[in-house]
């Protein structure tokens, strides 16, 4: 027992921690495209020397995300062999392309950062192109296996074993397609704020610079297209919910009984000994509006299934309201901006506003993770929804308390040395060339 | 022959063997950081350091391959190996990414100019720890010892620590350290070109002993193995491989750093070969075959036309990168 809980508690922080870096892996090379695009479009070379600044933390961030996604492929194995075993025909094919992403991903990563002169100016634009499709495509191919736990299809069950595989019907399972759309475009966002906050932070410390003016634009208009489409994408996940994983959509929503138009409940504590919301705001109706469009319509709640088949509320109807009201927040603050902008052009940014946008620019990450928590915690008792739970999935290997002890160690050291590095003080976007050594210089 | 399981069994080597030989250098380069010597220690350093820098995610993703392969193919086989091997793969993942974290900090962090040897040091011991324990893991398999019945695998603690995998794992920190200055020493002239050549030759020399010890160990140790390396095609390749290491030494001596490259590379991968011979037809030496361990059919199937789409995809993006970055390695950093 004491080894399934050290096996979830590590699997979810080792996935939560690897989101960080994966997301800015795919952010970043996003915004290096959109500034050599622009460099290469104006002949401006300010945007070209904006992206080069980034590459010094970019590279150690991606180098943290390269490891910590080792650690994910080894845990699949470590922590669950059972349900690798079982699963593995049927979701490899989605890892086995996602490595192929990588390579594509590590070979044009490490030309773009070290070929400055090596390679032409378009060839450096093409690189940052390969790299924002492969790691788009990374992140699109290693969803579909999640999709798969939570609605697996492509196979049959024949006295328990795996019968008639179909690995590319498990590929393209029914919640793939949405959680592959709206989990990509969140790291847009989430990057996009994140990148943002910096900016503003420095705006609001120094003097204005004109390339912190330029990152901030450049930063708050990807983060600010990629919202409403967060919006969108996130109702659409909602109402696909709705009609393949009804418990999770109880659980989200915190619906006990089986209900005939049933309310929106916001904030509150659910409570299963009661089966009510303590302290929620209700809207009535507008859950079954929201899921299936129509006021009246009949929304499953957690009394529809067996009781031990689905989720605690209680771990997933905050993160819900959490991801929902990290929307808004940055929602508000992206308004604010753009509005400000619209209306007095060129004048330097006011200090509120910097500020607003630093406050929100934590919260498309918060969004994320928690959004991951409701799929996951959502997704239990199951480890593969309906076929396999999480304690069948486990390994038979002892120990695993020491495991994640060890893990934790080896998290917090990472981010003990990444944090002292990046926020050096001599280090922020200034080029101190080191040991003079050019006895090497081919040019 | 050519089953799908063999083929996927093939990829798994392919990935293995991709992972020795471009990997296997980057680890080398950590381990002679911490043994440079003499009057040109810091230029021996940094050079090792800079010829890292491109490649080496590249070459790591090599291990993801081999991981996800196993996976897809061999889920069984997979499931066995990741259960009992638990305490030598949770050791290399530590060195794995305190080795990768010291890289990225150390490669970066010294454009701030300050004094970065604590990094190089953790870098150096995880260069050391990750191929050790990848060496024990590997050779755990071949041992014979993991029994697997009834679908499950017998987990007992300590059984991938015998003198066998010992040997095991300090050959697999052999072959990095023999490769890494081999490599340097095309990438390099004058008289640190002397200093890598001249440590090529003594790891050559001491792989080669390492090698030559395991035989008589597994036949004491790990005897179903030891039987297989000796009377089978395994043994043809064995042969193979010494004489390739033997002309690596004889290159090496005359100067001729290309072809002792190349060398170098084929003796690496034709003692693996060797290796892989003996295990075949099994993943767990006398206990799981390929064949009980493979993935059903559609999935093999699925799995070997990702790789042959996925390889053409690769192979010229892998050419131009190690076309582009040919040559002495910049000693500026990017910025
Ligand atoms: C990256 C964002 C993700 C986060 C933050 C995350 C978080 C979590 C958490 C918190 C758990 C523990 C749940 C519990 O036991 O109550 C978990 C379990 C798990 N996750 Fe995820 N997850 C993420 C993505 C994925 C993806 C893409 C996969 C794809 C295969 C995946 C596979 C698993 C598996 C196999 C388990 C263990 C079984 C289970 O507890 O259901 N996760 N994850
Ligand atoms: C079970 C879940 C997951 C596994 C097994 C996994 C595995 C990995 C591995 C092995 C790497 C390193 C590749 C390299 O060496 O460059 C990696 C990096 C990456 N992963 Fe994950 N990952 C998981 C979840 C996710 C999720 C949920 C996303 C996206 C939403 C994601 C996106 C990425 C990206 C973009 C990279 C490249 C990051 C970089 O190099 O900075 N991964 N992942």
């Amino acid at each position: 027992m004491a080894d399934l809980l050290s096996a979830r508690a590590l699997m979810g922080i080792s996935l939560g921690f690897h989101i960080i870096y994966s997301t800015i892996g795919i952010g970043l090379p996003f915004m290096l495209m959109i500034a050599e695009w622009r460099s290469l479009r104006t002949g401006d070379e300010s945007y070209h020397q904006l992206a080069r600044r980034w590459i010094r933390p970019a590279a150690i961030l991606f180098a943290i995300g390269a490891v910590s996604g080792t650690i994910i492929s080894f845990e699949l194995g470590l922590l669950w062999p059972r349900f690798m075993a079982f699963s593995g025909p049927l979701i490899g094919l989605a890892f086995s392309m996602e490595g192929f992403a990588f390579f594509t991903e590590a070979i044009f990563l490490a030309l773009y950062f070290y070929g400055e002169r090596r390679l032409s100016r378009r060839m450096l634009f093409f690189c940052t192109i390969v790299l924002t499709l492969s790691s788009a495509t990374s992140a699109v191919f290693v969803i579909s296996a999640n999709a798969w736990m939570n609605t697996p299809t492509g196979f049959h069950l024949v006295n328990g074993v795996l019968a008639d595989v179909h690995p590319w019907q498990a590929f393209v399972n029914p919640a793939w397609a949405h959680e592959a759309v709206h989990g990509t475009l969140a790291a847009y966002a989430a990057t996009g704020f994140a990148v943002a906050g910096v900016y503003a932070a420095a705006l609001l410390r120094g003097p204005a610079r004109e390339h912190h003016q330029r990152a901030l634009t450049l930063a708050m208009t990807v983060a600010s297209i990629s919202l409403p489409l967060m919006l969108v994408s996130g109702d659409w996940a909602a109402m696909t919910l709705a009609v393949q994983q009804k418990p999770k959509l109880a659980a989200m929503e915190s619906l006990f009984t089986s209900t005939r138009g049933a309310p929106l409940v916001i904030g509150g504590w659910p409570d299963p000994a009661s089966g009510r919301v303590l302290y929620g705001i209700e809207i009535p109706r507008f859950l079954s509006l929201l899921a299936y469009r129509d006021p009246d319509a009949l929304v499953e709640g957690l009394d529809a299934l067996p009781p031990g088949t689905t989720p605690d509320p209680r771990l997933v109807h905050p993160f819900f309201d959490l991801m929902v009201g990290s929307f808004f927040i940055m929602l508000a603050a992206a308004v604010w901006f753009w509005w400000l902008r619209w209306r007095r052009r060129s004048a330097p940014m006011g200090r509120w506003p910097l500020r607003a946008v630093l406050v929100a620019s934590p919260f498309g990450m918060i969004a994320l993770e928690s959004g991951w928590l409701v799929t996951e915690f959502g997704r239990q008792p199951w480890i593969v929804h309906g076929h396999m739970r999480v304690a069948e999935g486990v390994t038979t290997q002892t120990g695993i308390g020491l495991v994640l002890f060890t893990f934790l160690v080896v998290y917090l050291v990472l981010t003990a040395g990444l944090l002292r590095l990046l926020f050096r003080p001599a280090s922020a976007g200034t080029q101190i060339p080191s040991r003079q050594e050019d006895r090497h210089v081919d040019s | 022959m050519w089953t799908l399981e063999n083929l996927a069994a093939g990829a798994v080597y392919l990935g293995l063997v991709m992972y020795a030989v471009f990997g296997g250098a980057d680890f080398g380069g950590g381990i002679w950081t911490a043994l440079a010597s003499g009057p040109r220690t810091p230029e021996q350093r940094d050079q090792l350091f800079n010829a890292i820098g491109p490649v080496w995610e590249t070459n790591h993703v090599w291990l993801i391959f081999v991981v996800v392969t196993l996976f897809t193919a061999f889920p069984e086989g997979f499931a066995a190996l990741f259960t009992v091997l638990m305490v030598p793969l949770v050791i290399a993942l530590i060195g794995i990414n305190f080795r990768g974290a010291a890289f990225a900090f150390r490669h970066f962090g010294r454009q701030t100019g300050r004094p970065v040897s604590f990094m190089a040091s953790i870098f150096a011991a995880s260069s050391m720890l990750t191929p050790f324990a990848f060496g024990m893991a590997v050779t755990a398999a071949a041992s014979g010892k993991i029994v697997f019945m009834n679908g499950l695998v017998q987990v007992e603690p300590w059984i991938w620590f015998s003198p066998f995998t010992l040997v095991g794992g300090a050959v697999g920190m052999g072959i990095c350290a023999y490769l890494a200055p081999i490599y340097m020493t095309v990438r390099s002239d004058g008289e640190l070109r002397g200093d890598f050549r001249q440590r090529g030759i003594i790891a050559g020399l001491v792989l080669g002993i390492l090698t030559a010890a395991e035989i008589p160990v597994a036949m004491v140790d790990a005897p179903l193995f030891a039987g297989r390396l000796l009377a089978s095609w395994a043994a043809f390749f064995v042969v193979l491989a010494v004489l390739a290491g033997i002309s690596t030494q004889v290159l090496l001596w005359r100067c001729r750093f290309l072809p002792a490259q190349i060398a170098a590379a084929g003796t690496v991968t034709l003692a693996m070969t060797g290796f892989a011979a003996a295990m075949y037809p099994d993943l767990l030496v006398g206990q799981l075959t390929l064949a009980a361990a493979a993935a059903p059919t559609a999935t093999l199937r699925a799995y070997l036309s990702v790789l042959a789409i996925g390889i053409i995809i690769l192979v010229p993006s892998l050419l131009f990168l190690y076309w582009t970055f040919r040559g002495a390695p910049d000693s500026e950093l990017p910025h």
